[in-house]
């Protein structure tokens, strides 16, 4: 029995040393990172009465610029947003006003749902962000994942600690826990539905839990997701809000 | 014989005039002191319930809990049907719906982009509808600093300090940036109307007043409100009449299993109230106490002395051979005559006086220009049914009191003498 | 002199109608001092309140500080040093962190502010020595409102989530280890207080304060980058609710003395009415029409000379007794958001007695005067044959 465990605890630390981390991250990142994007997405947000779901179809180009337009319900559609570097603007068609959204603002949840303005504009690479430690394997469903710790390596982010379990063949996360500086959990993902997308594999559902709340969460699918496709430049200016 | 007293008291002017001058004050100044320590204790209750409580509220079991943090998604839904179930159920009230959202007021500049924003706290209640009392309640004619009261849909009034921290008029235009009710993204365009400054510390530091409709419109609430009013119509609270209402309210709609069941709360059950109205009574009643009891000495002395006026007539009448008796009970009937006469056109003026003081107030806000608390800066007087028959305790009881005392020296003297002391 | 003598006689020797006056007249000055020294008894205990909980002789304020805008609470924080260091060195100013957290006491979320302070200090009265004494990971204390609004109790934990300086969360249970009960509500209303070291090391914000609570005035002393916010601004509000509160009791007061006043203007008019052969006579007996005026003037007005006796004879007991127990108040009260205790222990000064005696007096002899003012129109032989109507 005590052979065996020895023979066991080599053969994991084998299969651990074998594995660089930042290496997983690399390949996690050409994943889920690209040039630019587009997709189309429905969120569904699950309130205390009801649940609802929002459907946009957003373009992005890098980490600093992305476009957002609502598609419905009725009450969002042409509803549009910016984001440029620090910067979010909202415009919305019923009142053709442009909104700047700063500061404590950015805060807020978004439609009620379980990200904040702030979740949704921090999108840097994982790997620019986070020194990663693989600290065990784990099945996740049937699949084979890694386990990494990720730990801030800049100082301006929100959350100091994540907990990311990838994908030992598609390299991609499946599940990923946010945490405080002193280690409580604040917020969880599930990312599922794992697909080939232009030879990528990409979760096309995220479930977003605020760990604090009560709550079931939220839902975000993606659809029509295309890689690296051409951009217009005028995409990315509060011009194209308005249109 | 009360006839020809009457006449008497009418045509001989010396003994009526001066008598009837002071009962009047007396009791117009006890009617309007009443009302207006009923006023003035009852302020910030009044200013409350107007606000915040109504003298009943309803809302969601799961709002109640935390309507502290205004949470629309837990609003009341089917709204109308049940202020019409209230209305017809609860004829003698009025119910009124009302919204309280947070939210991001934004002021744009020539191209429609963000010039300037700040978080705010609103107030969404019946402005438009011809027969509301919401604008009295929040007493808008009198807070507007500028501008005028909202007058159609889209009109909104600001607090007068975000007024002038924002650099807006009347005329501007603004966007309500806020949450709907199932956490959408509310915008709405808003014309300042008018900047207004209500003498209160939460409301003056970023409030804006809006129309029920467009809140309704603006947060996806068309049919929910977060919170129903109920207000007795004569303005004051009752809290055994509101006991009642709470009660067969509780028997028709709650269900503690159903956490957005309408619940009713009344304004005594709310944010410590009951101590507070119970405090005010007590006190307001102990002054009452003193002033009646001041007056009615007061006017008991104005008894002897109208007596006292009149001791060579009543000499005169004893040598004429009238019976001492007789003498006095004419007395005692004159001053019933003059201190009706006399409460009855000072309870009037009382109540004409202390009607003006209700309805238009007195405003010691001069001094106060720029206060910062829950205060109001106008202070008005409140007429309760007391102040019909409060003028007559000294008006009436005092002044006859006061004639029986100063007449027993109708018996203590001999004809002779009393003749002999007035030296006619 | 013998006008005084007189007047008193005269007084005396009407009995009870002149006591009538006098026992009115005397109810408006002790109601008058009553009401006075009720509220300069709350204003000062306010006032002694608010400093020894909140404001102590002063604050310095961060740049950016506003109490009462919330969103400036995130970036108004700063280092202390220089001069000021030295000044928390002394133990003249003390230090206070403050930073916007969210709550989940049992799933809910409360919006709160959370207020680093110095367990040592000792300008405040807050029972910061019970942060010291613990040893608790992350202590704090709150207020009997925020205790009952959250529905905590000594010993509970709550975990709170706050931004560090970068905007990096942070979350951690905090323990309750006292609760404390103040009068003052803006100590208290949605925050905690916990240890300013603790605090600074929890935003990353070390050696740094929002604001600084002065133990003694500093009007000259050079404190940039520093503002200075002196007593006189921090107390704003209490002089204008003050200035409510007498005002509409003004009109009170104002009504008793006027219902007072009514009762000697009506024992004049009758006293001129009946007593015309006197003033006959005096006029006859060679005094000027002024000087019987003068007369019947201090006759009217030493009605409130007896009132003031009078007044004092009952009032000293009963203000006395009330300065020793308190008025009591209803514990709602302070939703104003001053600083009210249970009972108010009134507070009568010298000069607000002074001038209730003056009012009282002045007031008397102008009602006094003004219907004495017929005897200057009087013609001595009608006077003397009492033929005036």
């Amino acid at each position: 029995m005590k052979t065996l465990m020895i023979i066991g605890f080599v053969f994991l630390g084998v299969a651990l040393r074998a594995q660089d981390p930042k290496k997983i991250l690399d390949k996690v990142d050409q994943n889920m990172s690209s040039e630019n994007r587009m997709f189309e997405s429905t969120m569904t947000i699950h309130g205390k009465r009801n649940s609802r779901s929002i459907s946009s179809r957003s373009w992005s180009e890098g980490s600093q610029k992305s476009f957002t337009e609502y598609l419905s319900p009725a009450s969002e559609k042409g509803t549009k947003m910016l984001k440029l570097e620090k910067q979010l603007w909202i415009y919305s068609p019923t009142t053709d006003r442009t909104i700047q959204i700063s500061g404590h603002m950015l805060r807020q949840s978004v439609m009620g749902s379980d990200l904040s303005y702030e979740d949704m504009m921090e999108d840097r690479k994982l790997t620019d962000v986070y020194a990663a430690k693989l600290v065990g394997e784990e099945k996740i469903g049937d699949r084979n994942t890694w386990v990494l710790e990720l730990t801030a390596v800049v100082e301006d982010i929100a959350y100091y600690k994540q907990k990311v379990w990838i994908d030992t063949e598609k390299y991609v996360p499946l599940r990923q826990e946010l945490f405080a500086k002193s280690g409580q959990i604040l917020k969880r993902m599930e990312l599922q539905e794992v697909k080939m997308i232009e030879s990528r594999w990409f979760p096309t559902l995220v479930i977003y839990k605020d760990m604090l709340k009560e709550g079931k969460g939220t839902e975000f699918r993606m659809t029509n997701i295309k890689f690296n496709v051409k951009i217009p430049d005028y995409i990315f200016t509060k011009a194209a809000l308005k249109q | 014989m009360i006839g020809f007293l009457l006449k008497g008291i009418l045509n001989d002017k010396s003994r009526s005039v001066l008598p009837v001058i002071v009962v009047s004050i007396g009791a117009a100044l006890t009617v309007l002191l009443n009302c207006w320590l009923k006023g003035v204790m009852g302020e910030s209750l009044v200013m409350n319930a107007n606000f915040n409580t109504g003298h009943v509220k309803v809302m969601t079991h799961a709002y109640a809990q935390e309507s502290e943090q205004m949470p629309n998604d837990l609003a009341i839904l089917g709204i109308d049907s049940l202020v019409t179930q209230l209305k017809s159920e609860y004829p003698d009230m009025d119910w009124v719906k009302r919204i309280r959202f947070g939210g991001l007021i934004d002021f744009p500049d020539e191209k429609g982009e963000t010039r300037a924003q700040g978080p705010i706290v609103g107030w969404a209640i019946d402005l438009l509808s011809s027969s509301t009392e919401e604008t009295r309640r929040f007493n808008i004619r009198e807070s507007l600093v500028s501008g005028v009261p909202p007058a159609k849909p889209g009109d909104a009034l600001i607090s007068h300090e975000l007024a002038e921290k924002f650099k807006v008029n009347p005329g501007h235009k603004f966007t309500l940036f806020g949450t709907t009710m199932d956490g959408g993204m509310a915008f709405r365009n808003f014309t300042v109307s008018g900047t207004v400054r209500f003498g209160s510390f939460v409301l003056d530091r970023g409030a804006i007043v809006i129309d029920i409709s467009d809140a309704q419109h603006a947060l996806a609430m068309e049919d929910a409100a977060g919170e129903v009013l109920g207000f007795f119509h004569d303005g004051k609270y009752d809290d055994k009449q509101a006991t009642s209402v709470v009660a067969t309210f509780g028997v028709k709609h709650s269900d503690k299993a159903d956490e957005f069941a309408p619940v009713m709360i009344k304004l005594k059950d709310q944010g410590g109230m009951a101590e507070y109205i119970d405090y005010s009574e007590t006190m307001g009643g102990i002054m009452i106490f003193v002033f009646v009891l001041a007056m009615s000495i007061v006017l008991w002395n104005a008894g002897l002395l109208g007596g006292l006026r009149r001791y060579k007539e009543f000499g005169i009448r004893l040598a004429l051979g009238e019976d001492k008796k007789h003498v006095y009970t004419t007395l005692i009937y004159e001053g019933i005559l003059i201190g009706a006469i006399g409460s009855i056109s000072g309870t009037a003026i009382g109540l004409g006086i202390s009607y003006y003081l209700q309805v238009v107030g007195l405003d010691i806000s001069s001094s106060m220009k720029n206060s910062s608390l829950m205060m109001p800066s106008v202070v008005r007087a409140a007429i309760t049914p007391a102040a019909f028959y409060i003028g007559f305790i000294p008006g009436l009881f005092s002044m006859v009191l006061g004639n029986a005392l100063s007449g027993v020296g109708i018996y203590k003297r001999n004809t002779a003498q009393l003749f002999k002391e007035l030296e006619v | 002199m013998l006008s005084m003598q007189l007047a008193f006689r005269n007084l005396i020797g009407a009995g009870l109608r002149t006591w009538l006056n006098v026992t009115v007249l005397s109810f408006a000055f002790v109601v008058i001092v009553f009401y006075n020294g009720m509220l300069d008894g709350w204003n000062m205990q306010a006032i002694n309140d608010t400093r020894d909980w909140e404001i102590g002789k002063g604050q310095l304020w961060h740049a950016s500080y506003d109490r009462y805008d919330p969103f400036t609470i995130q970036d108004s924080h700063g280092g202390i040093s220089g001069h000021i260091r030295s000044m928390v060195a002394a133990g003249r100013v003390t230090p206070i962190l403050i930073t916007q957290a969210s709550a989940y006491p049992a799933g809910r979320m409360l919006n709160v502010v959370i207020k680093g302070i110095d367990p040592d200090q000792r300008i405040l009265e807050l029972p910061t020595q019970s942060l010291a004494q613990t040893t608790n990971e992350l202590p704090a204390i709150i207020g009997k409102r925020m205790a009952s609004r959250a529905h905590l109790k000594k010993g509970d934990q709550v975990l709170i989530r706050w931004r560090d300086k970068n905007g990096t969360f942070d979350a951690r249970e905090i323990t309750i280890v006292s609760i404390f009960d103040s009068n003052v509500p803006t100590i208290d209303n949605g925050q905690f207080w916990i240890p300013l070291a603790k605090m600074q090391q929890m935003t990353g914000m070390t050696n740094e304060a929002t604001l600084l609570v002065s133990r003694e005035p500093l009007n000259n002393e050079a404190v940039e980058p520093w503002i200075y916010k002196d007593e006189k601004y921090l107390l704003k509000e209490f002089g204008e609710i003050m200035q409510q509160k007498k005002g509409s009791n003004k009109i009170i007061y104002g009504l008793l003395l006027s219902i007072a006043l009514l009762g000697i203007f009506d024992s004049q008019v009758l006293s001129i009415f009946r007593r015309q052969k006197e003033i006959g006579t005096y006029i006859a007996l060679g005094m000027t029409r002024s000087q019987v005026l003068k007369v019947f003037t201090v006759e009217g007005s030493a009605h409130s000379i007896l009132a003031l006796g009078l007044g004092a004879l009952y009032g000293i007991p009963v203000l006395a007794y009330l300065h020793q127990r308190g008025i009591p108040m209803p514990k709602s009260a302070d939703d104003a958001g001053i600083a009210i205790s249970e009972s108010i222990i009134p507070l009568y000064s010298f000069g607000m007695v002074l001038s209730t005696i003056l009012l009282v007096v002045i007031s008397s002899t102008i009602v006094s005067y003004l219907p004495a003012r017929k005897i200057s129109r009087m013609n001595p032989t009608d006077a003397l044959k009492g033929k005036i109507q």
